[in-house]
């Protein structure tokens, strides 16, 4: 059993990454397993009293008001669900607790259908500087289908809103492997966003994750893989034509845009968890809170830290992890780190999958799309 | 105890048909066990040989009987394998008798293996109890038992005792028919010491400790023991008997059966049917017979660990401790890397020893597919035997093959001859005889070993809806138009999955195998092409096509334990994949070569 003083940052690490669950949408879609609920106004405003809660009592811990926090993120959920002087109640609590420095990077994902210009000014007013606009689709028939609420035409409109309320760092997410989505249609949606010039862009092949709608019922018109190869590909090429690059298995940014908060979580860096069901991952440890809403406020209101699971990482885990997840960036990993698995990384060069240059051992946009046959490789042997 | 008071026996049967469960009621009757200690069928005391339902080890135990009239016997039971593939043990093991019980399953009727232990105990000149077991089951017929014991087996139908071993009915009769119609052991305790092996096992405290009957003189700790067969002095250590627990005695004398040890390092080396006697008053000849446990069916085992070479020597070394059929010489494989080529009594032995390794021992292992022992009669004239397809000479060096075969009886309700037939011609096997004994029919095929090593014995049992039963003994080499089938994988050929097939089954086997390798060798990262070759001639091609995509599209903080954890489930499903060149080959795909 770990107790709380055991959930520290190490003392030379980097800045800490702060991330927040809001765990609440108006509609699950079809292909989420993440953890929420449905939004109603008086959980909210409960909710948000045990979160301020959560912080102060991270907060209480002596090593909180010297660590800095270099990248702050609201996840959900659905975040923008959140009105500006919420918002605002929040950043004014972390400030207090901890060290936000201007530069801190503050994203926020939003909605399309709930980012309105008072909400957006309201946001950037309260601190942040970043937001990721959940597109995920152009096609009005392909967002239904998706469970979005949003159509094509609010997209683009939250997009220049946030534009118009100054943000000058957006990021746009969006989906491809849909049911229904041919290569054509998908191509039009790249090209039509990348003309937005978004700074960054996240895109993901659908998964069926467990606890998704999609994956108990199961859906019809999945693209086979060979075309969901095909549409990884298109976008590649038309990224990397516009000037983007990618610089990670999913995401693509324009010159000194990459998402800070996410690059914590692939350097293996640490970060704070604070909402039910976030991870935090601090020292050796890796924690998430309880994922029932009503649990995680109950806990707090209580006084208690609303811990439900944690893990204490091997040596050997953390070297597999930080290989994994330092390869999907494309900045790669040292070579040593692969040094165990020498035959391999040979066998992978001479696929084109993995290239050695400049002191870095990275994946190849090829290797990317196969990189989980290397990971398992990284895994140490079952015990 | 006078040899009067003496009487030695075994239980003999069908597989299923209740020996486990008729001993353990003899057991429980005359108190050599207290019933609350009870573990059912305490003789098949090793694990798998209660998972799989058969006796794999022989054990024995000396039941002592107290008759109504107040005299005390003392039966020996000694137990007996139970399948096909180990009939040298049973047949020693009834050698150390005078009689048997021979068990009919009253819902099954007589069966193959009914038959054979029968001329089995009718050589070794066994008095024969038939015993009815089974009388409980609703489709039980004893009536009609009696007849086919009297039809097939020729005994006198009114000899046959009808029982419940389940429910211990009539086991009393079984008891008083041992003492009244088993002849008491001949044998004279003052002649010089002769005694029988039927079996034996390794202590790692005491070496081996071997099953012993007596037939002259008498046994005790001290003596030198000669083991005739290899002219192997030990000093006798200890003897006693099994009560079921071994139980120390001061002596063993003619007539009895017991244990002795005297500090022999492997069961190899007091193998079963050998002659113990004095070695300072040896008795003048040994026993007949003796013969070694000739493994039939050869595989190479190959641990999926380069690493775990000396481990798995290190398990076979133990193994072959109690398994005296069990042989194992170092081999290479240019595609597994170090291995052993072993040899086995049959496939059961093949699989038990490979469960066994891998669950007792904790190694994960390539088997190859079995293979049987070929002659080639070289151009210059040469005799080899080589039970490694891989290691056939080139075609331009050899003369002609030879391959062995077995005389094998089938045994089955009429209805099913059509279909026994048919297996029988696809299985290249020539009809001998046929003979019918009321509704069933005996009929005798010649099959060449390797046709029937693997699926042939599942396939009779499903044509013939379970009643077939079938029993086999070694014939001898015959000539034959062998190939051998090559599989290049991506134009290497992969020596572990070369086969010896019969010219004539070549082209549907080679397709069938490409096929076979086809659906289990998983998509890698580039494509994988299968060929079935015989020499330069390729005869067979499929494609496993290159794996497209294999990632995880999103991975942030919350999810990096599920992730990683998704990704130890990819990895333990590739716990049983060799690296064969380049491709990763399942551990399937090597048993897959005869079962295509």
């Amino acid at each position: 059993m770990i107790g709380l003083a055991d959930l520290r940052p190490s003392q030379s690490g980097p800045a800490l990454g702060l991330y927040l669950h809001i765990p609440f949408c108006r509609q699950r879609c079809h292909y989420c397993s993440f953890n929420t609920g449905p939004y109603r106004p008086a959980a909210m405003e409960r909710f948000l009293t045990a979160l301020c809660r959560e912080i102060d009592l991270v907060g209480d811990a002596d090593w909180a008001g010297r660590a800095s926090i270099g990248t702050v993120f609201f996840g959900g959920g659905t975040p923008s669900l959140l009105e500006a002087d919420e918002m605002e109640r929040l950043l004014e609590r972390l400030r207090k607790r901890f060290s936000l420095a201007p530069a801190t990077e503050v994203t926020v994902e939003c909605n399309p259908e709930s980012l309105t210009r008072e909400k957006a000014e309201g946001y950037r007013l309260a601190g942040v500087n970043r937001l990721s606009l959940g597109v995920q689709s152009l096609d009005a028939g392909l967002l239904v289908k998706l469970g979005r609420l949003h159509s094509p035409e609010e997209a683009r409109h939250a997009f220049e809103t946030a534009r118009h309320a100054g943000f000058d760092n957006l990021s746009v997410d969006l989906m491809y492997g849909l049911p229904g989505l041919d290569l054509a249609r998908w191509e039009e949606t790249v090209r039509e966003i990348l003309a937005w010039r978004p700074e960054h862009l996240s895109a993901y092949a659908l998964t069926l994750d467990a606890g998704s709608r999609w994956a108990r019922s199961g859906v019809a018109g999945l693209p086979d893989e060979d075309t969901v190869t095909a549409e990884y590909w298109a976008l590649a090429r038309r990224a990397a034509a516009a000037g983007y690059e990618h610089y990670e298995i999913s995401n693509y940014a324009r010159p000194g845009f990459r998402s800070r908060h996410n690059q914590v979580y692939w350097r293996g860096e640490e970060y704070v968890g604070l909402g039910p069901g976030a991870s935090g991952f601090l020292g050796d440890i890796r924690y998430g809170n309880v994922e029932p809403v009503e649990r995680y406020c109950a806990l707090l209101e209580a006084g208690t830290r609303p811990l439900g699971t944690y893990e204490t990482l091997t040596t050997a885990q953390r070297q597999a992890e930080r290989g994994i997840l330092g390869l999907r960036l494309s900045d790669g990993v040292p070579p040593d780190w692969l040094a165990g698995v020498g035959p391999l990384v040979e066998a992978w060069k001479s696929l084109g999958l993995l290239e050695v240059a400049g002191g870095r051992c990275r994946l190849t946009e090829a290797g990317f799309w196969l990189s989980d046959s290397l990971f398992v490789e990284l895994l140490p042997p079952a015990p | 105890m006078t040899l009067s008071r003496i009487r030695n026996f075994s239980i003999v049967a069908h597989i299923d048909h209740g020996k486990s469960t008729l001993a353990d009621r003899l057991l429980a009757l005359t108190g050599a066990m207290d019933p609350k200690k009870a573990v059912d069928q305490v003789l098949d005391s090793m694990d798998l040989e209660r998972e799989r339902g058969i006796t794999i080890k022989q054990h024995t135990v000396r039941l002592p009987y107290l008759r109504q009239d107040g005299q005390e016997y003392t039966l020996n039971l000694i137990d007996t394998p139970g399948h096909v593939d180990f009939s040298y043990e049973v047949s020693r093991s009834l050698a150390a008798c005078e009689g048997a019980l021979l068990i009919v399953d009253a819902a099954q009727g007589v069966e193959a293996q009914t038959l054979a232990n029968f001329y089995l105990a009718l050589e070794a000149n066994l008095t024969i109890i038939p015993i009815i077991n089974k009388i409980d089951l609703p489709q039980a017929d004893v009536e009609g038992t009696r007849r086919q014991i009297a039809e097939i087996l020729g005994l006198n139908p009114e000899d046959a005792i009808p029982i419940s071993a389940k429910f211990g009915t009539g086991v009393p009769e079984v008891l008083e028919a041992i003492v009244h119609r088993i002849p008491p052991p001949p044998g004279d305790p003052a002649a010089p010491l002769k005694a029988l092996v039927f079996d034996s096992f390794y202590d790692p405290y005491q070496g081996v400790v071997v099953y012993v009957r007596i037939f002259d003189g008498r046994a005790r700790a001290g003596m030198p023991a000669l083991l005739m067969s290899n002219g192997r002095v030990y000093e006798v250590q200890q003897v006693g008997v099994f009560t079921p627990e071994m139980k120390p005695v001061e002596e063993l004398a003619a007539g009895q059966v017991g244990y002795l040890t005297a500090g022999i390092k492997r069961v190899a080396d007091a193998k079963v049917g050998e002659t113990i006697t004095d070695a300072h008053r040896p008795t003048a000849a040994s026993f007949p017979g003796y013969r070694d446990a000739k493994p039939m069916v050869f595989a190479g085992l190959y641990p999926v660990e380069d690493t775990a070479y000396q481990s798995l020597r290190d398990a076979l070394d133990k193994l072959r401790l109690n398994d005296s059929a069990l042989t194992f010489e170092p081999e290479t494989s240019l595609a597994l890397g170090f291995g052993f080529r072993s040899g086995f009594l049959g496939l059961l032995h093949m699989e038990i020893v490979q469960e066994r390794l891998e669950r007792e021992f904790g190694l994960t292992l390539i088997v190859t597919s079995p293979s049987v022992r070929y002659r080639v009669v070289t151009t210059g004239g040469e005799t080899l035997e080589i039970d490694n397809p891989s290691k056939l000479p080139p075609a331009g060096a050899i003369a002609h093959l030879e391959e062995p075969y077995v005389r094998a009886a089938v045994f089955a309700p009429t209805e099913f001859m059509n279909p026994i037939y048919r297996l029988a011609q696809d299985k290249r096997g020539e009809h001998r005889a046929l003979e019918y004994l009321g509704k069933r029919v005996h009929i005798t095929f010649d099959f060449p070993l390797a046709e029937i090593i693997v699926d042939f014995y599942d396939r009779l049992k499903s044509i013939s809806k379970g009643y077939a039963s079938l029993d086999y003994d070694f014939l001898e080499f015959r000539p034959s138009e062998l190939v051998k089938l090559d599989i290049l994988l991506n134009g290497d050929p992969v020596d572990a999955l070369s086969v010896i097939v019969h010219g004539d089954k070549a082209y549907d086997k080679g397709r069938a195998l490409a096929e076979k390798l086809r659906a289990v060798i998983p998509r890698q990262l580039f494509e994988v092409a299968i060929q079935a070759a015989i020499g330069s001639r390729v005869i067979a091609r499929e494609t496993v096509k290159a794996i497209r995509k294999n990632v995880t599209a999103k991975c942030y903080g919350g999810d990096i334990t599920r992730k990683r954890k998704l990704l130890e489930k990819q990895k333990e499903g590739k716990k049983r994949m060799k690296q064969v060149g380049k491709v990763e080959v399942p551990q399937e795909a090597f048993l897959s070569v005869l079962k295509s």
